[in-house]
């Protein structure tokens, strides 16, 4: 359970990011937020692992409240929540079976867990060909599969996608949204931001629309990309 | 605990083999900056040779006249040598003066002649006197001057001295503070050299940083191999830097031993081998690992 209460998140140069949002997020749910350039989606995302904190306002998940988390809870925060980006955030010296691990690696894992569940993962996203490869030997789509199967290692609650297609072609995009949708099936919550038209619309799930801040339309059902 | 730890020294070795170009890079400011410091190291001894070696130097002698006795220049010795600032003193009668001079001037034929000539011996007896510290000297001289003995002496050889023993002192005291004040600002320079180094090393992985903050590493976990990366750069950079220092010691020592004799510069570094190498390691390391952890603080403020 995902709250957000009157949150308001003003940035140094005074730019009002988010100007009050309230927001409720169900356990497995899947949402798409949409919005153009600058309507606040990756704002919404980032205070949501403690990157940002809000000018105003409480965030809470599974009953508690992110600013009451120390410095050194916020890591833990992190590993109930997985993240993929538009690009890609992968580390350029680890090889794909490494980049995994490591997210295995800072939450004490054993190196046999890591040797049993990490080639699993990668054969979850279809990369288990590309276990030795290094991000720069990778395409696009396989980048992205291989940030999901980083994010997903921790079996994490929620999962933030903050625009995970804005890279990709449609084919690739496809295939990322169905592996979304498939992980939403087993349970995890899942956040899209996304301003992709054919993605929001191959979803069909709740569909949140942002602008200059604001939620502007919440279509619960069947949300179709409206502008 | 252990796994952990041998994690941890993996991340950073791996680190450092991947990114070979730059650890080369930083690696090589080490190893000058290193090779600078045992450079400091034998400067430091020689000066302190050279400064001990002129104090040796110097001494003042004080010459009587002809008609004073054995005995009286004796108890005139006993006196001085009782001063808490005289090292040493050494009596020469006119006959070791006189036989000196023989033997010194044995190849003048002249000179030898002339001596031959001559009823009576023209050399006066002396005392050589070497103070602890050449400033003392002044204050040696001031008590001989005033000793009731005066009207022995002849005179006292410490005025023509006096600027050479004066010299002596400003050079010693001068080589003493310089190198001090060089090499703690080489030192300053070597540390803000490496550290900045280091910096931009890690600054080149910043993003790596930020996402390992983002899948939820711990500061000590992203910390960690950073400082096992910064420690391993100054251990090549010792090992590096010993390899060039000891060929570079074994060739220049004999030319030292040229200019100044009973110097062994290859001596000192052998004999001291197990403290240096011990120092050039450790100052490697921390030099490294501290400005890796001081350089990592920056990019882990989010």
């Amino acid at each position: 359970m995902i709250e957000y209460k009157n949150v308001y998140t003003i940035y140094d140069d005074n730019f009002m990011a988010l100007g009050g949002i309230d927001l409720a997020v169900k356990d497995g749910e899947f949402i798409s937020l949409v919005g153009p350039s600058g309507a606040g989606k990756s704002t919404l995302l980032r205070l949501l692992t403690r990157e940002l904190s809000p000018s105003d306002g409480q965030i809470w998940v599974d009953g508690v409240n992110l600013a009451d988390l120390s410095s050194s809870e916020i890591p833990l925060l992190r590993r109930k929540i997985g993240t993929i980006f538009q690009d890609f955030k992968l580390l350029s010296n680890k090889n794909s079976f490494e980049n995994v691990a490591f997210a295995m690696e800072v939450c004490g894992a054993s190196q046999e867990e890591i040797d049993c569940d990490v080639p699993k993962v990668l054969g979850i996203v279809g990369l288990t060909e590309k276990m030795q490869s290094f991000p720069h030997q990778m395409s696009g789509g396989e980048k992205q599969r291989l940030a999901i199967a980083r994010s997903l290692i921790h079996r994490p609650k929620i999962l933030l996608a903050d625009e995970p297609t804005g890279n990709l072609d449609m084919v690739n995009s496809y295939d990322v949204v169905k592996l979304l949708l498939k992980i939403n099936e087993l349970g995890t919550t899942v956040i899209l931001a996304t301003h992709n038209r054919e993605v929001v619309n191959a979803v069909g799930r709740r569909v949140i629309n942002m602008e200059k801040g604001k939620i502007v339309r919440d279509q619960v059902e069947e949300g179709k990309y409206i502008i | 605990m252990k796994k952990s730890f041998e994690r941890i020294f993996n991340a950073g070795w791996t680190n450092f083999k991947r990114n070979s170009y730059l650890s080369l890079g930083t690696t090589g400011v080490m190893v000058l900056v290193l090779l600078l410091f045992s450079a400091l190291m034998a400067l430091n001894f020689l000066s302190v040779k050279i400064v001990a070696s002129l104090q040796e130097k110097v001494d003042v002698t004080a010459y009587f006249k002809t008609e004073a006795s054995d005995e009286e220049i004796t108890a005139i010795k006993e006196a001085v040598q009782g001063l808490s600032d005289v090292r040493g003193v050494e009596y020469i009668s006119r006959e070791d003066a006189l036989e000196e001079f023989k033997s010194k001037h044995s190849g003048d034929v002249l000179i030898q002649e002339s001596l031959a000539e001559l009823d009576t011996n023209p050399l006066q007896a002396s005392l050589n006197i070497e103070a602890t510290d050449p400033s003392k000297y002044a204050s040696i001289v001031s008590y001989l001057e005033a000793n009731k003995f005066r009207s022995l002496i002849d005179k006292i050889n410490f005025y023509e001295n006096e600027q050479v023993i004066d010299r002596v002192q400003r050079i010693s005291g001068g080589l003493q503070n310089w190198g001090f004040a060089l090499t703690v600002a080489l030192a300053m320079v070597a540390v803000l050299v490496t550290f900045n180094t280091i910096r931009l090393t890690i600054f080149n992985q910043k993003q790596e940083i930020e996402i390992m903050r983002l899948v939820g590493g711990s500061n000590w976990h992203i910390k960690a191999p950073y400082l096992v990366e910064g420690g391993l750069y100054g251990a090549f950079a010792a090992i590096i830097s010993i390899v060039i220092f000891y060929p570079v010691v074994y060739l220049s020592s004999p030319k030292v031993e040229v200019l100044m004799p009973n110097v062994s510069l290859l001596g000192y570094f052998t004999a001291n081998a197990l403290q240096y190498v011990l120092l050039v390691f450790s100052v490697g390391m921390l030099l490294g690992a501290v400005s890796s952890f001081v350089a990592i603080r920056r990019f882990l403020k989010i």
